[in-house]
């Protein structure tokens, strides 16, 4: 099976790899695995005001599975948490013309999307709960 | 001539009770109950193309299975359709001798390897184990992560600086392929269990609704095991790979 051209190009030049700190504010972390193949693929973004102002990745698995979260991450950028939200894996499959048996790459790469929102979504909430809780013992 | 061949077939004995594809025969349309080859043409028959792979090789749906049986069964039907009698036979006969073969040798190479069985088993059973996603614990995920970020710095280190820094990564990867290897061990362990449990539970005649729960119960179980134990061994081979 042949990789197509822009797997290759993602593969060699993968585009934000690395990562933030977990702890940091505003940083969302998905940390997801595809239990047919044994990948692992570690998603993060980093929000300000509402918008994806960064992204980075992890991951260990096949040329499909890299390209599939270099390419989410680059798509990362720019959009603001709902409209990260709806970024689908047939997307992902149909930029990097994903042959069918490496769809599931690009479904691990929706999931960690998602699991780094939900990530961040729970922090926000959780911070906004602990600010309220400081204003409120202040006041 | 051609009749005479066919007949002296060394297989031609081996059990009929593969389900064919049709009662009749495809080419003179004469009755052909479970018959391999057609009694009137001598034609050969293709089998079922719903046949599981168990039924097909004559094997009761459990987890620990008779390898004797099943290769002997495996070689016997493989005598009776494989490409090489139908040589000099038409078009027709060639291509279902073929396309017999390759379902024998699908279900002999999925049948033979463990694993793949179990795999198997839980793709047939499907069921409600099939929906049910198995999400390995955070845990396994973020210590596979970590070690694969430091087999990372390890070969990006170079041998020439840092010796302390390689020693001290190399130290740590190794005992993490240590404790690694035993879980694998630990849950390939569970997994036996599970096969049997699972044999068990065929083993008792007749099934009812709780004897079915049970049943996916173990599928779930095993779904999980098999996908914990593709992480760590492909962690295990990393490691192996770089820390001997």
């Amino acid at each position: 099976m042949a990789y197509s051209d822009k797997v290759i190009d993602h593969y060699n030049n993968p585009r934000n790899v690395g990562s933030f700190k977990k702890e940091e504010e505003g940083v969302g972390t998905g940390i997801v695995g595809a239990p047919e193949c044994g990948d692992v693929m570690k998603l993060q973004i980093k929000v300000e005001q509402d918008t994806i102002v960064d992204a980075r990745f992890k991951t260990f698995g096949c040329g499909s599975a890299i390209a599939s979260s270099s390419l989410a991450t680059e798509w990362l950028k720019g959009k603001t948490v709902h409209e990260a939200g709806g970024i689908k894996n047939t997307d992902i499959v149909q930029e990097l013309n994903l042959p069918p048996v490496k769809i599931h790459c690009s479904v691990l790469a929706e999931d960690a999307i998602k699991a780094a929102l939900n990530d961040y979504q729970k922090k926000a909430a959780h911070e906004s709960e602990t600010e309220k809780t400081a204003t409120s013992a202040g006041a | 001539m051609d009749a005479s061949q066919t007949t002296d077939s060394p297989a031609r004995d081996v059990h009929r009770d593969l389900p064919m594809a049709s009662s009749m025969c495809w080419h003179c349309q004469s009755e052909v109950p479970g018959e391999y080859f057609c009694s009137r043409c001598v034609k050969v028959q293709p089998l079922s193309k719903e046949l599981d792979y168990f039924t097909c090789l004559n094997l009761p749906r459990t987890l620990n299975l008779d390898d004797k049986a099943l290769e002997e069964t495996f070689y016997a039907l493989s005598r009776t359709f494989h490409p090489d009698y139908f040589a000099t036979k038409d078009e027709s006969e060639q291509s279902i001798s073929l396309g017999n073969t390759a379902l024998l040798n699908a279900a002999y190479q999925t049948l033979k390897d463990p694993i793949r069985r179990v795999e198997y088993l839980i793709r047939l059973e499907a069921g409600s184990a099939r929906t049910v996603q198995t999400s390995p614990p955070a845990d396994l995920l973020n210590e596979i992560l970590e070690i694969q970020e430091d087999i990372e710095t390890l070969r990006s280190l170079s041998p020439e600086e840092s010796s302390g820094q390689r020693q001290a990564l190399h130290t740590k990867l190794r005992d993490d392929r240590g404790m690694l290897a035993e879980r694998q061990a630990r849950l390939e362990a569970c997994l036996s269990e599970q096969c049997q449990r699972w044999d068990d539970l065929q083993a008792d005649a007749g099934e009812d609704a709780r004897i079915r729960a049970q049943k996916d119960e173990v599928l779930k179980d095993l779904r999980e095991l098999l996908s914990h134990r593709t992480y760590i061994r492909n962690t295990v081979h990393d490691l192996a790979e770089i820390v001997g």
